[in-house]
């Protein structure tokens, strides 16, 4: 069996005296969606942080097919095929649809003088207008990105993600202030992005409709430490899950706990 | 250089040092707290200070008001006068863009107008002298000879700080300033007015600016172009931590003995430049300062 | 029709030495140089968002590179404005670096200080720069050709104004240009992009001084004599100044900022307390309701004519 695409062991990290996270461990396999839950505070943004690398863990290891990544730079991620979006959307407001997934397409520009003086290479464009298809975003393409409403904005983000072509792909609360047609509408892209495009998916999620539905596997974080793991019918029904999220009573009153 | 002398030159230009020290402390001070509040550096914070000086200047040299009249004349224009451009240009700037770059670049603007109209009035031609209200007979410290007037300058600004600090610490505008320089949204939730703690914040900057000037004028040759002082605020805002008030006083004590040692040991051409060089290598090696704390990382 | 306009403007100002007098074309060779400065600074501040205050120093090396390079070595003077172009990008690549640790109201204020230290050094530094009596400029030369009179430098000056915004126009609409972007509207993203933005950034310092170094060697050309005091801070917010009220995010705004605000100022030169009022009060003026500048509207339908 091949190794797992992304690989994360025993990563600690400190901020000063707090441990945001400790001794945490994940591995996600090639063509599934792993989702990465907890209360607010559990340290899953840090985490998230540390594997896309703009956070450096205090101890532990990162690895990528194989690769150690844990010391290399945010910026080496997209050559390697790691994409991520952000949580507070990170968009470039003033520049237009197009101009932000173009950004995305940076690293498939080429590195000649010719290439960095053509603005608009024809087999990035190609890719481009597929992604813009893909993502319903095709008619704003001339938008400036603060124009656009809450819903679209996050389409912008994955799709400039995808601009990447990436074989990972790191979410950050995409389904976050969606309405349940726009969580639908993620649903069936994720879902359609790793059934027939292969796509890896790594996604920290809030949401639990979206994430049971899609996830292959679910790691449930809780003060920076793993509690459980498995399933996503496995996880919902896990007492240490249920005592995270809603407290010690709701664990022992729990119906579905024997 | 013998050592004899060097305890004299170590001597007085500590002396010397706190007394304009304390000055300059005072203008980074009101740097500072509009930095504070909102991440604005005030470029026009010397020409506010120099517009200040003209204004007592022409009300004890040319109305022959007297002192106790015109001092609190002063400081109370300069309040209202920073207030009214805050609550009139700066808000609609903030409103048109939210860029802190545009109200910098307003701020630049303002340091023009104050200048070019000091130089309107006719006032600001010829260098003028401002009148010392109290007398320069010099007293001994030490080995250092400092003047009545240095003493009283040092013993104002002291007070002043001191007076600022209280209401800073223990009253509830001051708990409102330092609720919006920490968190903005947050303050407003708590029903913190934003704009009129921004407005009161500019005023008290320029009231602190004008007993600076005050307290400084006597000492300097009157110009318009006195408000390049404001490199040294500046100076003394970055050593000590650009967003921390104690900073900004320690900064401006450090500037202002660095600045005679400077110009007691190496020469007075080297004066001119050394702040911008400390300015340079200061956010070059430690932007935060010596009180800034931690550099924050960003929350991504 | 837009390229229609441009070809009969550049006619016009082809035209122009034919049918005026000298002091309007003195008056053109300034807002020229203007128009290269203003481009230097919509390169850093406009599109790269990096918010440097030291175009005059950048400035005042360029004018003193090719202003040494003819009067010492005398050199002929595209080698001279080649010269005051590299010079002054190397420094700008060095003070590019302290960019990479600041934000902007940091970044602002070491800037700022790095340009007054070096009026400092311009003033002081007297056997390079002749100190306080300033420096007297020899007559550009090309083998044996002198440029004497402010006709004949015009065309130099006209060509490599020409030159230099086309220079723009083609990184703009470049990789680079779009990395340049993408710094200033959010680092963090344009890192998970893949954009190098530390190179990008010292890019963006190292061209916006290597133009400012070009315009001083324009300069150069066409006068006499510079004095240390027209190289500090008073300078760099006249051209900021120019770029804001033209608009600092597009190359229409950078040139027509520079001509319109050029010809305010040199009207102005007369008075110099109304000088700074005018400045002061525009510059408020326009940030409480204009921010994007006088000709933002006409940088957007030109761009979008220009992109394919």
């Amino acid at each position: 069996m091949p190794e797992p695409l992304l690989q994360v062991d025993n990563v600690t990290v400190r901020f000063g005296g707090l441990v945001a996270v400790n001794d945490f461990s994940l591995s996600v396999e090639r063509g599934t969606i792993h989702a990465l839950i907890g209360p607010n505070g559990a340290g899953k943004s840090t985490t998230f942080n540390c594997i896309s690398r703009f956070y450096q863990p205090s101890s532990g290891r990162v690895r990528f097919d194989g690769e150690d990544i844990t010391r290399l730079p945010a910026s080496a991620m997209a050559a390697r095929g790691i994409a991520r979006s952000f949580q507070n959307l990170e968009l470039f407001n003033e520049l237009t649809v197009l101009e932000n997934i173009l950004i995305g397409a940076h690293v498939h520009c080429g590195g000649t003088l010719r290439d960095w003086l053509q603005a608009k290479p024809p087999a990035v464009m190609r890719h481009i207008d597929g992604v813009l298809e893909r993502t319903g975003l095709a008619s704003y393409r001339d938008q400036k990105a603060r124009n656009l409403d809450f819903g679209h904005q996050k389409l912008l983000e994955l799709a400039r993600a995808l601009a990447i072509r990436p074989r990972l792909l790191l979410l950050d609360e995409p389904a976050a202030g969606l309405r349940n047609r726009e969580i639908a509408a993620l649903d069936e892209l994720l879902t359609r992005l790793v059934r027939h495009d292969g796509l890896t998916v790594l996604i920290v999620e809030h949401v639990m409709q979206l994430v049971m539905s899609i996830s292959d596997r679910v790691t449930v974080l809780n003060f920076g430490t793993k509690i459980a793991e498995g399933t996503p019918q496995e996880v919902r029904d896990h007492p240490a899950v249920i005592e995270a999220y809603l407290g010690k009573e709701a664990a022992a009153q729990d119906p579905h706990h024997a | 250089m013998d050592f004899e002398l060097i305890l004299l030159f170590l001597q007085q230009g500590i002396a010397s040092g706190l007394v304009v020290g304390s000055v300059y402390a005072l203008l980074a001070l009101a740097i500072v707290i509009i930095f504070k509040t909102s991440e604005v550096p005030n470029f026009a914070q010397g020409e506010m200070l120099m517009a200040a000086g003209y204004v007592a200047l022409y009300l004890l040299v040319f109305r022959m008001v007297p002192a106790w009249a015109a001092i609190p004349m002063t400081v109370v224009v300069a309040f209202a006068a920073a207030a009214l451009f805050r609550r009139v240009v700066l808000t609609q700037v903030a409103r048109a863009s939210g860029s802190p770059v545009n109200l910098v670049i307003a701020t630049l603007g303002l340091s023009y107008v104050l200048k070019g109209l000091v130089r309107q009035t006719g006032f600001g031609d010829t260098p003028r002298s401002f009148p010392s209200l109290v007398s320069t007979e010099s007293v001994m410290i030490g080995q250092a000879s400092v003047t009545k007037l240095d003493l009283t300058i040092l013993g104002t600004a002291v007070v002043v700080m001191a007076a600022f600090f209280w209401m800073f610490g223990y009253t509830k505008l001051g708990r409102a300033m330092r609720a919006v320089g920490m968190n903005p949204k947050a303050a407003q939730l708590v029903g913190v007015d934003l704009n009129r703690i921004h407005v009161i914040v500019w005023g008290l900057s320029g009231a602190i600016s004008a007993v600076a000037a005050l307290l400084i004028a006597p000492k300097l040759l009157m110009t318009a172009d006195m408000g390049s002082v404001v490199t040294l605020g500046f100076a003394a805002a970055i050593i000590g931590g650009f967003a921390s008030l104690p900073g900004a006083i320690v900064g401006g004590f450090i500037i202002g003995i660095v600045e005679n040692l400077v110009g007691l040991f190496v020469s007075s051409r080297a004066i001119v430049v050394a702040p911008f060089l400390a300015i340079m290598l200061v956010l070059i090696l430690r932007p935060q300062g010596l009180f800034g704390g931690r550099v924050m990382i960003k929350k991504v | 029709m837009r390229i229609l306009g441009l070809l009969a403007a550049l006619a016009a100002l082809i035209a122009l030495p034919f049918f005026t007098t000298g002091y309007i074309i003195y008056v053109a060779n300034l807002l020229l140089t203007f128009t290269v400065l203003c481009l230097g600074m919509h390169i850093v501040i406009g599109e790269a968002g990096q918010f440097s205050l030291a175009q005059a120093a950048f400035y005042g090396i360029g004018i003193y590179t090719s202003g040494l390079a003819g009067n010492a070595f005398g050199w002929p003077f595209p080698l001279s404005i080649l010269a005051a172009g590299l010079v002054a990008g190397l420094v700008g690549l060095g003070i590019g670096m302290i960019a990479l640790r600041m934000r902007d109201i940091y970044l602002a204020l070491a800037t700022f200080a790095f340009g007054e230290a070096m009026q400092w050094v311009f003033l002081n530094w007297t056997s390079v720069t002749g100190g306080p009596n300033g420096l007297r400029i020899a007559p550009a030369g090309l083998f044996g050709f002198e440029i004497v009179t402010d006709k004949q430098a015009y065309p130099v000056v006209l060509a490599l104004t020409v030159l230099m915004i086309g220079l723009t126009v083609v990184i703009s609409r470049s990789r680079l240009g779009r990395a340049f972007r993408a710094v200033r509207e959010s680092e963090i993203a344009a890192l998970a992009m893949g954009v190098p933005v530390r190179t990008t950034k010292l890019a963006a310092f190292a061209l916006s001084a290597f133009f400012a170094g070009v315009a001083g060697a324009m300069f150069a050309i066409f006068s006499t004599f510079i004095h240390p005091d027209s190289l500090g801070f008073q300078t760099t917010i006249l051209v900021l100044t120019m770029a804001v009220v033209g608009g600092l995010g597009s190359i229409a705004g950078a040139v027509g900022g520079a001509v319109v605000f050029g010809l305010i100022s040199e009207l102005l030169r007369q008075a110099p307390s109304y000088q700074e009022i005018i400045y002061g009060l525009i510059l408020i003026v326009f940030m409480m309701f204009a921010p994007r500048g006088l000709f933002a509207f006409a940088g957007e339908n030109l761009r979008r004519l220009t992109r394919a």
